[in-house]
């Protein structure tokens, strides 16, 4: 293939010099003689013939010998094959003589109509050959013009997939954002349930505290001390006012509570566009483990080991959702009743974040895969398969690592490295 | 395409023997030279052999003069049979008036023959004929071999039924059928020749004469 498109490249645009006629045609006797050394031809025949002589062509035309035409010739005829091609005269030279020098000539002749055919036939096939291989290289030309475009509307088409394929995974992540935030909300909602719960019960009792001394009111207007403070006493205001202070106070931290979930879920509120902040990352391991501790306190115990870390500065919100992700993905490999442990650590440059469970563990032929997108060993539908894939790429883009040991059926532990600087 | 020739009163009329390899083109050629007496032939002119395979091709020229004096001159070829030579095949075959195919009667020869058939439909399309109007006698050599060696007529009569050409059986070795086919040619190739050139207007003459004056009856 390459040889032969060289070989045609040095061809390209040159033509054969020789252009080839009919090797089958008939040759007059010019044609003939043209390979033979006229003049040494000249000089054998007057040697043979004894003197001047001429040679005519078919057309009675002189092609060697005496220029003057002689008055009464000897004649012998020269032909070759059926063709009369010419006359060899003589005035000299007895007939004898003369016709074995124009058999010579034939001799000669057909020697040289051999060697003509051959050569011609020769040419016209190698023009033919020439012709034959400009005719495959357009051939391959076309080919090559026709692969060329079909390679380029493949990679055209390509690209084309490639654009989808990253406008789906997009559509995955968001969904995948989305749906930790939908876990968060539901983590959040008890967690503001609670102490709502609380404060609107502390609320009625207050309601029953100022009936109650509503009605001492009444008593009072009479103006009878004794009959008031019997009163006093028997609606026991004196343990009332202590529980109204105590049922105040419950109250007010109540509302701090929800004050303080409101405000660490800002961090979560804007994924998307959030900003770079400068943060102490227990507290957001905190406020995830609250998130979790909301919708798992019946069958986790959540540990908590936080050591002092610097402040650094990141994006909160992506990485509440990393803390999340692996603290859901923890509770979800305990079954029935276990155990989530969450530490921090200054380790050298870097600061550590542990979250490990004592949960089913991953079989080791999945921990190679573990990050891989869309990979995931829950049922279709319960996940997209993405959340440690979002997971890496966040603790990646802040220069960090994730790294996962685990051993099947004694849980796993997943560290979050971040550099501390 | 036969030349005509005004200035040297000439017509030339080119005769290709074509087929496969070593199926007795030559030697069809070679029986002609011996059993024909036409006015004028030629000595044959064997360009080339390799063991007494052709190379080139061979020539043998035969003629006749006309009443009116002119020069019809028949130049009869052979291709090379070998499957290698096909442009030296084909280049022969141009301009051919008419064509014999030699076919090689033996059994263990048909894939050959029927590659050759289509070799020549092929190089006549590529020279520029038209196969269909073409003459064409198709002859089956070797009947001079055993019969078990050989088809029999009935096999490759029957098998060539369908087609138009004329068959002839021939065993050109000893010169059996070698006249015949180059008498079915002339017969097809003579009414384009009258059309041309018009030999039995101008020329005075006539197939029946045409025919006898090649032959040399």
């Amino acid at each position: 293939m390459l040889a032969s498109r060289l070989l045609s490249a040095l061809y390209w645009g040159t033509e054969l010099e020789i252009t080839p006629l009919p090797f089958d045609r008939d040759l007059n006797l010019q044609e003939l003689l043209a390979g033979v050394s006229l003049e040494r031809l000249g000089g054998i025949l007057k040697a043979l013939l004894g003197g001047d002589f001429r040679l005519l062509g078919a057309d009675g035309r002189r092609l060697l010998g005496s220029e003057e035409p002689y008055a009464q010739p000897r004649r012998a005829e020269i032909h070759y094959d059926l063709d009369l091609l010419g006359q060899l005269e003589s005035a000299s030279a007895d007939e004898a003589r003369l016709s074995a020098a124009a058999a010579m000539i034939e001799l000669m002749l057909r020697l040289s109509a051999r060697y003509h055919m051959a050569a011609e036939l020769h040419i016209e096939t190698v023009h033919e050959d020439f012709a034959a291989l400009q005719q495959k290289h357009a051939a391959m030309m076309e080919s090559e013009a026709r692969y060329k475009a079909l390679s380029e509307e493949l990679e055209a088409r390509v690209r084309e997939q490639v654009k989808i394929i990253e406008s789906a995974q997009r559509q995955l992540y968001q969904a995948e954002k989305l749906a930790s935030i939908g876990q968060l909300a539901a983590g959040v909602a008890h967690e503001i349930n609670n102490p709502i719960g609380f404060i609107r019960s502390n609320l009625s009792t207050a309601q029953q505290y100022v009936s109650k001394l509503g009605a001492l009111e009444s008593v009072m207007q009479t103006g009878n001390m004794a009959q008031f403070q019997s009163a006093w006493k028997e609606a026991g205001i004196a343990f009332l006012l202590e529980d109204f202070t105590a049922l105040l106070g419950e109250s007010v931290d109540g509302a701090d509570r929800v004050t303080k979930i409101v405000s660490d879920l800002k961090g979560f509120s804007n994924v998307d566009q959030a900003e770079e902040e400068i943060v102490d990352l227990n507290d957001n391991l905190r406020f995830a483990c609250n998130m979790l501790a909301g919708q798992t306190r019946d069958k986790v115990e959540l540990v908590m080991e936080l050591g002092d870390l610097p402040k650094i500065l990141c994006f909160p919100g992506h990485l509440n959702q990393v803390f999340l992700n692996l603290l859901l993905n923890a509770a979800q490999a305990i079954v029935d009743q276990g155990r989530i442990e969450v530490s921090s650590e200054v380790a050298g440059s870097e600061v550590h974040i542990r979250i490990s469970d004592n949960g089913c563990g991953i079989p080791e032929m999945n921990l190679d895969r573990l990050f891989d997108p869309f990979f995931t060993t829950r049922q279709v539908g319960s996940g997209t398969g993405l959340g440690l894939t979002v997971c890496r790429d966040i603790v990646q883009a802040h220069g960090g690592r994730i790294e996962v040991k685990s051993k099947e059926g004694m849980g796993t532990t997943f560290t979050v490295i971040l550099p501390a600087g | 395409m036969a030349e005509f020739d005004e200035v040297n009163r000439k017509i030339t009329i080119k005769l290709v023997y074509y087929g496969p390899a070593q199926s007795g083109k030559t030697t069809n050629l070679m029986r002609l030279h011996d059993l024909l007496a036409p006015d004028l032939k030629g000595e044959i002119m064997t360009l080339e052999t390799q063991n007494d395979r052709t190379l080139f091709f061979d020539l043998l020229p035969l003629g006749f003069r006309t009443p009116s004096g002119w020069l019809v001159k028949l130049k009869l070829f052979t291709v090379p049979g070998q499957v290698a030579h096909d442009a030296t095949r084909k280049a022969v075959l141009s301009r051919a008036d008419g064509v014999v195919f030699v076919a090689d009667s033996q059994r263990s020869q048909s894939v050959n023959n029927a590659e050759a058939f289509q070799n020549l439909e092929e190089n006549v399309q590529r020279v520029g004929m038209d196969f269909s109007h073409m003459p064409l006698v198709v002859q089956f050599n070797k009947r001079d071999l055993p019969e078990a060696q050989i088809f029999s007529e009935n096999e490759i009569r029957q098998r060539w039924s369908q087609t138009p050409w004329p068959l002839v059986f021939s065993s050109a070795l000893v010169g059996e059928g070698v006249r015949e086919t180059l008498f079915k040619l002339l017969e097809q190739v003579y009414p384009a020749l009258d059309r041309l050139f018009g030999l039995q207007q101008e020329h005075d003459v006539g197939q029946q004469a045409f025919i006898s004056a090649v032959l040399g009856d």
